[in-house]
């Protein structure tokens, strides 16, 4: 290990998150590769290494011959503070190596409050952050993950966006940066070649124009760029990629266990999910591969902890089987199980008591809204029998602790929405006295509210955002109507939620405020310790730019979306459907009741929707 | 009761006590040894190690104490253990326990006082004055007493002391009082800092050479 770092880390807490050689890490000898990529996570390792993106990224592309692929995540203040003070550069955890030397440098975005970490990371790295000052030779930055569906706020500092699962397009990008590297083309000629991979969006080749209002007033491709970039998806989703042999951290991670993927989307078309338009169409693993793989996942790792993860887990189609083959190995092997994702319409006494067999752990439901024409509304299709079953069901079972998960400022939202709230908590608290076999040790039911981000991609993405003000008030209303020493209120405080909306829906003068706030000292923003939501109001009016135009401003569904050249593969005119149907809070029933036409299954010819 | 013998350096320096548990117990896992579980509601593996060993220490003699079930080769645990544990700790022996562990009385540390600038002229006496005093009485950090600190003399916890100056260094091999009260090198260095200002390092490296017993032959 480096000297230098030998002399760090004594000083830096939880200093196993610095140094690599984790059981699983691939460790390849230099001489023996040609491409070097640094995989990017804008957030520390605790939260990077718990993501199955990161992964299944990792093992793809350490699977291909002369290519080294190496972890990197955002180091904590401290370690920021004598990286800096020592003069080390950020390195790759596998090698130690510099990655300003590397070939590919690729940012998973997950979250708009991690972008200052991407300006930070390359800055740590010795690399200017804008791509225009990086020439080349020199690293490629390249970002994917879901907020690169809306790439603009980061256009100025990436070189080129990879839209939608990253599986096959980081291999088709590694093979045309090789060469490139092998016929020494320019930079500028690469990023042209790039554009043409599909998927790929390289945001240089794009002239954007706003007008007098501050609208966006045209995009136009330059050297043939495409007009439109549509996601990539993997198409046999069955048979792709998963890592059963992956790294085990030698330190405590968030999610420390054995991810299990059942299937990619989600048949359910909640209103305001992005991520539920976004990884459409719904594809789903074999249930007999999944055990297989399960097994196979605990065995090498030694994780005595499985998940079962989707975006909605209950509408997995062979769910009990999967769970009685998994369970026919994890209980005799101390491995135990959970379900995240449950939905309260499905939840059922046979699952329920499969999950007994493991461990009993708080239930969590998350209805979104406190009334039915609500929840109707941004077709959360689950009603208020429907939870207050499931919460019967699991009250007699024992369980003495429920979360529910709600949010403020929903489009048509009233305020007797937000009493709701209040209300379906109280019905919930005598669900649990009627059917609870032990009344004497009580319930702990805990609501909790986020304020509503609107999210590009969505039936929602024209909607403005309720002000910071009008959340409180809301916020405010609901506490004062909620009753019982059971019942627990959590709110969020709503300034994240605010520059999350402003970044999600923000064009590309958004950077200048991005970089201000950088460089004013803005990084690990998802964290209250460094989040300073003043530096951000001062970067903003530095910048001339008013966050409430991007936050709470309704679009027209004429104007034109500074992300309307990417494209999730679900049609704009689907979305505006739904939009209407949300204002007239009519329900649109799942996708394997009926097709509702979004339009991802057209991503390829012959794709087809599995829901 | 079985133990392993193993050493951790490099990386694994910086892998704390508790996660260098959890690490181990996925390693049995991973090897295909079963080790005897705690019963009860959330049974947990039964290992345990004598003498936590602090983070960024290395050591040449970490102890593990566990009972592996269906009796294995144990000559052939090493092996299995290593092909599956992280980069920087290596298992070098199994074997049945046979002396307990409270006759663990001694750790032989190497204590490396790095100077950028090389080692300051007297230094070496200096440290060797130090050790030699018939008194040496320092402030510990204590959970228990109210103060939140104790007073602890060194002198009758060091066993043994030699000082060696390098280059660039100066070399402590101290044999120190493993358990009931255990002495921590880092307190040595912290008298070293504060009494001999002059001769305070710019980093310090500390090893973990052996663990001895009370008349000073290896404890295994």
């Amino acid at each position: 290990m480096n000297r230098t770092l030998e002399h760090i880390l004594p000083r830096v807490q939880k200093p196993a998150r610095y140094t690599g050689g984790e059981y699983g890490a691939v460790v390849k000898d230099r001489r023996q590769v040609d491409i070097r990529y640094a995989l990017c996570f804008p957030d520390t390792y605790e939260i990077g290494m718990s993501n199955l993106g990161l992964r299944i990224l990792y093992g793809v592309m350490n699977a291909m011959d002369g290519v080294w692929c190496e972890r990197v995540f955002a180091p904590w203040g401290d370690m920021e503070a004598e990286l800096r003070r020592e003069g080390v550069l950020l390195y790759g955890l596998e090698s130690g190596d510099a990655i300003a030397d590397f070939d590919l440098i690729g940012f998973s975005l997950g979250y708009e409050m991690a972008y200052s970490n991407v300006l930070n990371m390359l800055d740590l790295a010795g690399l200017p952050v804008r791509s225009a000052d990086r020439p080349g030779p020199g690293p490629i930055v390249v970002a994917g993950g879901t907020c690169a569906f809306n790439p603009e706020p980061l256009a100025p500092f990436v070189d080129l966006f990879a839209l939608g699962e990253g599986e096959d397009v980081s291999v088709e990008i590694i093979e045309l940066c090789r060469r490139a590297k092998e016929e020494g083309w320019s930079k500028p000629e690469f990023l042209a070649a790039a554009a043409r991979i599909p998927g790929v969006y390289v945001p240089a080749l794009y002239q954007v124009d706003y007008a007098p209002d501050g609208t966006v007033a045209a995009i136009t491709p330059r050297e043939g760029a495409p007009r439109t970039v549509a996601k990539r998806i993997v198409q046999d989703f069955d048979s792709s990629y998963f890592p059963v042999q992956t790294i085990v951290p030698s330190t405590e991670i968030v999610h420390d266990r054995v991810m299990l993927e059942l299937f990619r989307g989600c048949i359910r078309g909640c209103r305001f999910c992005q991520a539920g338009y976004a990884y459409r169409p719904v594809r789903a693993r074999d249930p007999e591969r999944l055990i297989r793989q399960g097994i196979e996942a605990c065995r090498r790792s030694g994780y005595q902890e499985m998940t079962l993860s989707s975006l909605s887990t209950s509408d997995y189609r062979p769910l009990e089987r999967l769970c009685d083959g998994l369970l026919d190995w994890c209980e005799p092997n101390r491995v135990s199980l959970s379900l995240p994702s449950l939905r309260a319409d499905n939840f059922s006494m046979g699952l329920m008591e499969r999950l007994q067999h493991v461990r009993k752990s708080g239930l969590t439901f998350a209805p979104e809204a406190g009334t039915q024409r609500l929840r109707d509304a941004i077709n959360k299709n689950v009603t208020e029998e429907e939870i207050l079953r499931s919460c019967r069901t699991a009250f007699s079972g024992g369980w003495s602790s429920v979360k529910l998960y709600f949010m403020l400022g929903l489009p048509t939202e009233t305020d007797e929405d937000v009493l709701g709230i209040a209300d379906l908590a109280e019905k919930v608290f005598q669900a649990w006295k009627e059917t609870t076999p032990n009344p004497r040790r009580g319930v702990t039911i805990t609501v909790s509210t986020a304020c509503f981000v609107p999210k590009p991609h969505t039936a929602f993405q024209w909607e403005p955002q309720v002000s910071m003000e009008e959340y409180q008030r809301r916020v405010k209303l609901l506490r004062d109507h909620m009753r019982g020493r059971s019942i627990k209120y959590n709110w969020h405080d709503p300034e994240t939620s605010f520059l999350e909306a402003v970044f999600s829906r923000g064009d590309r003068r958004l950077a200048g405020v991005l970089e201000t706030a950088w460089r004013a000292g803005a990084r690990l923003d998802a964290w209250t310790e460094y989040f300073d939501f003043g530096r951000w109001m001062d970067a903003f009016a530095a910048c001339g730019l008013d966050p409430a135009f991007y936050a709470g401003r309704p679009r027209d569904p004429a104007e034109l979306l500074p992300w309307s050249v990417t494209s999730a593969g679900v049609s704009t005119p689907f979305l505006l459907r739904e939009r209407e149907r949300a204002y007239q809070a009519v329900i649109t029933p799942d996708c394997r009741k009926r097709c509702t036409g979004c339009g991802a299954d057209k991503l390829y010819p012959g794709g087809k929707c599995d829901a | 009761m079985h133990r392993l013998a193993f050493s951790k350096s490099d990386t694994a320096k910086y892998i704390s006590h508790l996660d260098l548990m959890r690490t181990l117990q996925r390693a049995f896992l991973r090897a295909g040894l079963a080790i005897r579980h705690t019963e009860g509601f959330n049974p947990h593996a039964f290992v345990s190690i004598p003498l936590p060993l602090s983070v960024g220490f290395s050591s040449a003699c970490e102890v593990l104490e566990c009972e592996l079930l269906g009796n294995p080769d144990l000559g052939a645990v090493p092996a299995r253990m290593n092909a599956v544990l992280p980069a920087g700790i290596a298992v070098s022996r199994c074997y049945e326990a046979v002396r307990p562990v409270k006759e663990l009385c001694y750790v032989n540390y190497i204590v490396t006082l790095d100077y950028e600038n090389g080692a300051p002229f007297g230094a070496e006496t200096a440290i060797r004055d130090l050790l030699a005093r018939d008194s040496l009485v320092v402030a510990k950090k204590s959970k228990k007493a109210r103060s939140g600190q104790v007073e602890v003399d060194l002198i009758p916890l060091i066993r043994r002391a030699s000082v060696e100056e390098r280059r660039d260094s100066i070399t402590l091999d101290l044999i120190l009082r493993a358990q009931n009260p255990g002495l921590n090198p880092e307190l040595v260095v912290g008298a070293v800092r504060r009494d001999c200002p002059e001769a305070s390092p710019d980093f310090v490296c500390v090893h973990r050479r052996a663990v001895l017993d009370d008349q000073l032959q290896p404890w295994e």
